[in-house]
């Protein structure tokens, strides 16, 4: 293990580790921006330069391996003042339309400006104009006039995804970003740009002026909608004062997990789990024909409860059906088996999970669910859930709707359900299924919960709460302990 | 029969004269302050288009007053928390009874007192109902169940009691020289002059008696700089939760309170309705003149002369209250412990060794 | 002893003072009601309604929204305003501006008067000169909480 110097600290990394990556590691920040860790550095920036002992010239940090004994020194006069330079050139060309950029906030090119440039442009010269507004295809609007030309975006449609759509074209100073024609990006991971772009040269068409980054409180969860479990941050608006409607979430971005995803998602994840929570069920409910009559918890727990302390004290538990799903935490089938099943030992028991969709071989996964090796390591008979078995023979039935029940199923599951005495859809959105439901009770989102996830590789991530839980929602892991003390009360 | 009437005329005439004096003691304190901060201070209010410099300004705050909810707030002790005002004002209000304001006229061959009621103790009678007036403090707050206004009213409590004894102590000296507790008695006797051209006022037989008494007076009214009782602006007083027409009450006792202090000034101290060098026959210069009036005019003139000493004590009053910040709370109980009482009672001294001389 | 004797002598000298400033402007206000209406006047009020004072130049009164020449709002919606009120009461919501090279505007600006606080960083933080506090209104009381929240069509009718 070779060591090495920077400012004054002696670190100890790996053979063949870069100056730049020793000096993360070690928190050391040096500025850079087409340099990103997963790729190979590509040395285009030049803001990485840093002082290095024995060489005549600034070097790349980026790109020059650690060798024994080197001495750096990242904060010189004359490190400061290259730096100084680069910027300048950047901006030369670069619009500084902050005010209407979607980047401004998290903006590298910002950030560094106010670290180390605040310079006055030397340039008297109009700065050049170019399309604003191309659209690269799916979500992604290109910005030439903001792009610095750092191709991220093309290392990464030709690295990671291996489409290519993305390329620079012309040279020298007409270099730019863009497509061939009529062949946009396509991608399932196009998303991924928008966060590679150091800059606010790739953005998000949903994203596009809905608010400002720095309102946005990023905190990190687990995407539930696939077996990979991808590592992410959810982006909500705390929401003004007396404005409800401005809180609220916004972004969805990958967090990264080497052993899980990377530094990527899927647009499944990115999309989808954003466009859940445009769709919640808020109220606890009870369809009598008419209109839905709202609940109270303590009243529906006292109805349930009663009912199925009843088939528990006379022994009449194989009337009971629970349909859960493997979207549910560890935690929230360890509750349902030690809390419910422990006292309900012959109630029947199904998983409904959404059928696999299409494997694309990189992240997404057929298993559209989060947590079925958690469900089968808790002993759990994954059984698939078949209404035509569903019957006579129950009178009580729980519904743990999970992120996509029922679909494609309703008439099939509506008939099934007719003969049931208590039917009780336990979901966090609205499936369309609710009218063939005697209860429904809004539950979380996995967002707004905490718990663990055991992913298709088998890798367990615990989570907490990313977003506050919406208004009326009662978490699974909550209901399902209330019920379960409700059940034993007096037993 | 003609005793009761003649005593519900005075006591009409000497009401009436109390609370329309109050009404625009209002005024004329809105007026002043604004005077001496060079502003204009209410003018606006106006019937039909007529303002006069602001002088229906108390009309308007009294009709605003009656318009407004009365409230009982619902932690409130219903009974007390609307006695309270009621008694605060009573007890102020039945002060005016004994200040004389005239000497005696003959009507229809009977000597009639220009003053509701002359007892012996009038003195006495005068500063117990005073004293009294403490109670609808004490009430007020606690009746109001607020941590706030009890804090307001306790301070209340103790500002007026300390003071009590300083008010108390003063007069001392002045009892020992005068010669009776009768306020007709003690007007009578200022009548005279001293060293042949000096009247003879309290205040120049007792000069220190008149400023601890003064000072000791202004606590008594609870207004700045001695207003820690009420302190509306910042430290929330005991009143904090009426409104409408009981807390005008409290505010209009405020106001009795100043021409109550003014009439026992004048009274006590300049001579009542005394002139100077006015006897009943008319002027006896100092420097050896008489210039004769008749009988009628004499009584108009003490009777004028009483009016204005009181005004001139309201002016002075008001003129203090928009002077001089408030005293801190330690302040106030020192300088009513500490220097007051120790003054009064070195008076009472000296005074004893004067006239045992 | 003597702090005592100095504590007189100060109220002794604002009395003086306050008496002072009572009988000149008495002396005054006797004059000019007697006809010298010439001589300076007892006290330095206006009277409001009827005599106006001239509003200072950095005076900060009702918030315009500036227009371009077409009548939209300058504002390109970065909701700096937004982010520096400490009364938090803007609102903006943005919109597609259909000039390409201004892409961005105000779909809603709304400000709540009834929290607004007139501190004017909303003005000082706007990158485009977008909002302003020179309407020189500053009779704002209304009747209704509606009344005082003024949207985009409101702000921009200063102009």
């Amino acid at each position: 293990m070779p060591k090495l110097t920077i400012d004054g600290r002696t670190l100890a990394v790996a053979e063949g580790t870069t100056v730049l990556r020793a000096a993360l590691e070690a928190s050391i920040s040096i500025p850079h921006l087409c340099w990103h860790p997963a790729f190979p550095p590509e040395g285009s920036c030049r803001l990485c330069l840093v002082e290095i002992e024995g060489f005549p010239k600034l070097e790349l940090a980026c790109s020059t391996a650690v060798r024994e004994g080197m001495k750096v020194r990242t904060e010189t006069p004359a490190v400061r003042e290259s730096r100084r330079r680069v910027l300048e050139f950047l901006l030369a060309d670069h619009p500084v339309d902050c005010p209407i950029c979607d980047k401004a906030g998290e903006c590298k090119l910002q950030d560094y400006y106010e670290d180390h440039g605040l310079t006055e442009s030397v340039f008297r010269e109009e700065k050049e104009r170019r399309p604003k507004n191309i659209d690269l295809g799916k979500n992604l609007l290109l910005d030439r006039e903001r792009c610095v030309l750092c191709t991220r975006c093309v290392r990464f449609l030709r690295e990671v995804t291996r489409t290519g759509e993305l390329g620079v074209f012309e040279r020298g100073v007409r270099s730019e970003i863009g497509i061939l024609e009529g062949r946009p990006v396509a991608t399932p991971y196009g998303g991924n740009l928008v966060d590679l772009c150091p800059v606010g040269a790739i953005t998000d068409r949903s994203f596009r002026f809905r608010t400002r980054t720095w309102f946005l409180v990023s905190r990190p969860t687990i995407c539930p909608l696939c077996a990979r479990g991808c590592a992410i941050d959810i982006d909500h608006h705390p929401g003004l004062p007396r404005r409800a409607d401005s809180a609220g979430v916004f972004r969805v971005r990958p967090r990264p997990d080497e052993a899980v995803n990377g530094f990527w998602i899927c647009d499944l994840g990115r999309y989808g789990y954003l466009d859940l929570h445009r769709r919640r069920l808020t109220r606890i409910s009870w369809n009598r024909g008419g209109p839905a009559a709202e609940m109270s918890r303590a009243k529906i727990l006292s109805v349930l409860g009663g009912k199925i302390r009843e088939m528990a004290v006379r022994g009449r538990s194989s009337r009971l059906g629970l349909v859960l799903n493997s979207g549910l935490t560890v935690e929230e089938l360890r509750s349902v088996r030690d809390g419910l099943l422990s006292r309900l030992p012959e109630a029947r028991l199904w998983f409904d999970d959404p059928p696999p969709g299409e494997d694309d071989g990189f992240l997404l996964r057929a298993e559209r669910t989060a947590n079925r090796r958690g469900a089968a390591g808790l002993g759990f008979d994954l059984a698939p859930f078949d209404p035509a078995v569903l019957g006579k023979d129950l009178d009580i039935i729980l519904v743990f709707g999970g992120l996509s029940v029922g679909k494609g199923r309703d008439e099939v599951l509506g008939q099934a359900l007719a003969s049931i005495g208590t039917k009780v859809l336990l979901s966090p959105v609205e499936t369309g299924l609710e009218p063939a439901f005697d209860f429904l009770i809004p539950t979380a989102l996995p967002s707004e919960k905490s718990g663990t996830f055991i992913n298709v590789d088998g890798l367990a991530r615990s989570f907490e709460p990313a977003i506050p839980v919406a208004a009326g929602v009662w978490p699974e892991g909550e209901f399902l302990a209330a019920l379960a003390e409700e059940i034993s009360r007096g037993a | 029969m003609s005793d009761v009437l003649t005593a519900l005329i005075k006591i009409f005439v000497a009401l009436g004269w109390f609370l329309v004096l109050t009404l625009y003691l209002t005024w004329v304190e809105r007026k002043e302050s604004a005077v001496l901060q060079d502003r204009i201070g209410a003018n606006r209010a106006s019937i039909f288009g007529l303002r006069l410099f602001g002088l229906f300004q108390p009309f308007a705050d009294a009709i605003k007053m009656i318009f407004k909810e009365d409230f009982v707030p619902a932690f409130a002790d219903k009974v007390l928390h609307t006695l309270a005002p009621f008694v605060s004002f009573f007890f102020v209000a039945v002060t005016i009874a004994a200040m004389p304001f005239g000497d005696d006229i003959v009507v229809g061959g009977k000597t009639v007192g220009l003053q509701v009621f002359d007892p012996s103790v009038g003195l006495l009678y005068v500063l117990a109902m005073l004293s009294l007036g403490i109670y609808g403090i004490i009430l007020s707050g606690w009746a109001s169940r607020n941590r706030f206004a009890l804090l307001g009213s306790a301070r209340g409590a103790a500002q007026l009691i300390s003071y009590e004894v300083a008010l108390g102590l003063s007069l001392i000296g002045l009892i020992m020289v005068f010669p009776s507790l009768r306020m007709s008695d003690i007007v009578r006797f200022q009548g005279g002059t001293i060293l042949g051209f000096l009247p003879r006022w309290g205040v120049f037989l007792q000069p220190l008696g008149f400023a601890l008494f003064f000072v000791a007076a202004l606590a008594e009214t609870k207004r700045v700089p001695f207003d820690l009782p009420e302190g509306e602006s910042e430290i929330i007083g005991f009143f904090a939760e009426y409104g409408g027409l009981k807390w005008g009450l409290f505010m209009m006792t405020d106001f009795m309170e100043i021409i109550v202090v003014s009439a026992l000034l004048a009274t006590l101290f300049f001579g009542g309705w005394q002139v100077p060098w006015l006897a009943a026959d008319g002027f006896h210069w100092p420097w050896g003149g008489h210039w004769a009036l008749a009988r009628w005019l004499v009584v108009v003139l003490q009777v004028l002369a009483f009016q204005a000493k009181v005004v001139f004590f309201c002016w002075l009053q008001i003129l203090i209250r928009w002077t001089y910040p408030r005293l801190r709370y330690d302040q106030l109980m020192d300088l009513g412990w500490k220097v007051l009482i120790p003054l009064g009672l070195l008076n009472i001294l000296a005074t004893g060794l004067v006239m045992s001389l | 002893m003597v702090k005592a004797w100095g504590y007189l002598w100060a109220l002794v000298k604002g009395a003086a003072v306050t008496t002072r400033h009572f009988i000149v402007n008495m002396w005054f206000h006797t004059l000019r009601l007697v006809g010298f209406k010439r001589l300076r006047a007892g006290a330095v009020t206006f009277q409001y309604p009827e005599v106006r004072k001239p509003l200072a130049a950095r005076h900060r009164s009702l918030h315009r929204l500036v227009a371009r020449p077409d009548g939209r709002p300058r504002c390109v919606a970065c909701l700096l305003c937004v982010t520096v009120c400490p009364s938090e009461c803007i609102f903006v919501e943005a919109e597609e501006d259909p000039d390409p090279d201004v892409q961005k505007t105000a779909g809603r600006f709304e400000i709540d008067l009834a929290r607004c606080s007139f501190c004017g960083f909303c003005v000082e933080a706007c990158p485009e000169d977008a909002i302003r506090m020179d309407t020189g209104t500053i009779e704002l009381a209304a009747r209704s909480r509606a009344d005082l929240l003024f949207d985009r069509d409101r702000l921009l009718r200063r102009n």
